[in-house]
């Protein structure tokens, strides 16, 4: 009798139910992961983290020191209105006949490329893009939010990691992506330009209220706190680069950026403290840079941020502060190691400015880039070219083409992701099977229109999702 | 004639439903990335994909059936 009471399990029984229980545990991560892929399922939970910091995939090391080398000796603080091709620096390296003549070849194809009809440069194309008109940015801010002190109430007070976490909370509420910290000591100070786009000398100085004149900016040295924040691209619409369509995504993340930017200013000023922002798009200091010591992304042979959540679908903005916050630590994701074998965005790039070294160097390629550290530094003249005499827009392709440029819906990426960064040797095996499964192609412009996307084109629950 | 029949049954190593397990895995991993290919708007992968599935669960089956025999 106490024979048929006891409970008796053989090893088929055992397998049987241990099939079951895998099978269970299958569907379940089948039915989890497609809940987590539709945004309306998605479910807001608590930072675990006190500074606010994202659970990130568990391939995404911190380190100490950024993936690329820096010699902080080296570095000088950047002139950003003669360096760079965007402003007068392009006349500085090609002459005035030929950025006359690259204005007037631009002008030519857009009328021609409209009148044609052209895929991406129709009218409704060139409308979409026009439409971006933003709100503009200033150093200072729009200074009209009440501060603690027209409220009768003392400014607000917290710790270092409190004050990372209410900023985190708030610049996700308003648009951004991801945000960082870094603290400026005379190294990272560096990273913020000696001139701005405009010409306007920036200046640290030991005044206590940042201030702006004619001829300058001036930077409290108490605002030694930059916060480095992205902004998604729609790759849906940057797939179509380079057109006018896939063109307008930089723009619409420029124009959220400028809001994004505004917003943070008057929330910090609402809590009693000074934010100083970019005066126009990209000045202020190097936004690529920030964003890898702050640990948002790594440098990559674009010479851009690869984010480990977005890939390169990002645009990068800075912010400097003076309340103190928890800072960040750079990231080690894989990303520049597989750059050094994959080189599909130099080989796709129609002008051949991006480098095809196997390894990054110190040698920069002209005034555009600031030296100090390593790099796959790009040929910004003959890139530029490219855009105003063949493209007639920003092109793009390089960010399209990237592998890391996904959506991640499916596993497959996820698992190619955390393989790049555990096991290098199967680079080049990653980079293969990304053009045979025909990643990257640049898709029909007149297609998006037919598209049912969801806001902005992006997916604004990806980070979390990720944890 | 003999008035007995033997029935012989053969048992399943452990193995062979470890295969299995590691067979309904894969399956169900091509699945998912065929599904959300079609969601990434990738339509070559989202092709590969399937037809992965297909000869996946096809090549499966036609193990299963034979072995059954």
């Amino acid at each position: 009798m106490a024979k048929n009471d006891q409970f008796t399990l053989n090893r088929r029984d055992f397998l049987r139910i241990a099939g079951l229980g895998a099978g269970a545990t299958a569907v379940a991560t089948v039915t989890k992961s497609a809940a987590a892929a539709t945004p309306t399922a998605f479910a807001a939970g608590k930072f675990s983290d006190p500074a606010g910091r994202p659970k990130r995939p568990w391939w995404v090391k911190t380190v100490d020191e950024p993936t690329i080398e820096i010699d902080w000796n080296v570095m000088q603080r950047y002139n950003e209105r003669t360096g760079s091709v965007r402003g007068p620096g392009m006349a500085g390296y090609v002459g005035d006949d030929e950025v006359d003549r690259l204005t007037e070849a631009a002008s030519k194809n857009e009328l021609e490329r409209m009148l044609n009809n052209v895929d991406g440069y129709t009218l409704k194309d060139q409308a979409l893009k026009a439409a971006h008109v933003g709100i503009g940015k200033s150093f200072l801010g729009p200074q009209e939010a009440p501060t603690p002190e027209d409220r009768g109430v003392p400014k607000w007070e917290g710790s270092p990691e409190e004050a990372a976490k209410i900023i985190r909370a708030a610049m996700r509420h308003f648009g951004a992506a991801t945000v960082g910290f870094i603290e400026l000591d005379d190294n990272t100070r560096k990273l913020i330009y000696g001139v701005d786009p405009d010409g306007k000398e920036l200046i640290f100085t030991d005044d206590p209220v940042a201030s702006e004149d004619d001829n300058a900016r001036y930077i409290p040295n108490s605002c030694k706190y930059a916060i480095a924040y992205t902004v998604q691209m729609s790759t849906e619409t940057m797939r179509r680069s380079p057109t006018q369509l896939g063109s307008q995504t930089t723009t619409l993340s420029y124009t959220r950026g400028e809001t994004i930017q505004a917003s943070a200013q008057e929330f910090l000023r609402g809590l009693g403290y000074q934010c100083l922002g970019e005066s126009s798009t990209n000045a202020l200091g190097i936004a690529p840079a920030f964003g890898v010591m702050a640990g948002l992304g790594e440098l990559s042979r674009l010479n851009r941020l690869i984010t480990p959540e977005f890939g390169p679908m990002v645009r990068v903005f800075k912010l400097l502060t003076d309340l103190p916050v928890a800072v960040d630590k750079p990231i080690d994701a894989g990303i520049m190691e597989f750059c050094k074998r994959c080189k599909k965005c130099a080989e796709a790039c129609p002008s051949e400015s991006l480098s095809f070294d196997d390894e990054p160097t110190w040698e920069t390629r002209g005034g555009w880039n600031n030296p100090g550290h390593k790099a796959y530094f790009e040929n910004s003249v003959t890139c530029y070219t490219y855009w105003r005499e063949q493209a007639g827009t920003n092109c793009g392709i390089c960010f399209a083409v990237c592998p890391f440029a996904k959506k991640d819906k499916a596993w497959v990426h996820e698992w190619v992701k955390a393989g790049a960064s555990t096991a290098p040797f199967l680079d080049s095996f990653f980079r293969s099977m990304d053009d045979a499964f025909g990643y990257g192609t640049q898709a029909s412009a007149e297609e998006w229109w037919s598209l049912d996307l969801p806001e902005h084109g992006i997916d604004s629950t990806q980070p979390v999702m990720e944890g | 004639m003999s008035d007995t029949v033997m029935i012989k049954i053969k048992k399943r190593p452990w193995y062979e439903w470890l295969l299995w397990l590691i067979w309904a895995f894969i399956l169900v991993f091509i699945y998912q990335n065929a599904a959300s290919s079609g969601g990434e708007l990738e339509p070559r992968a989202a092709t590969i994909f399937w037809v992965s599935f297909a000869v996946w669960l096809l090549a499966g089956g036609v193990i299963w059936f034979t072995r059954r025999r």
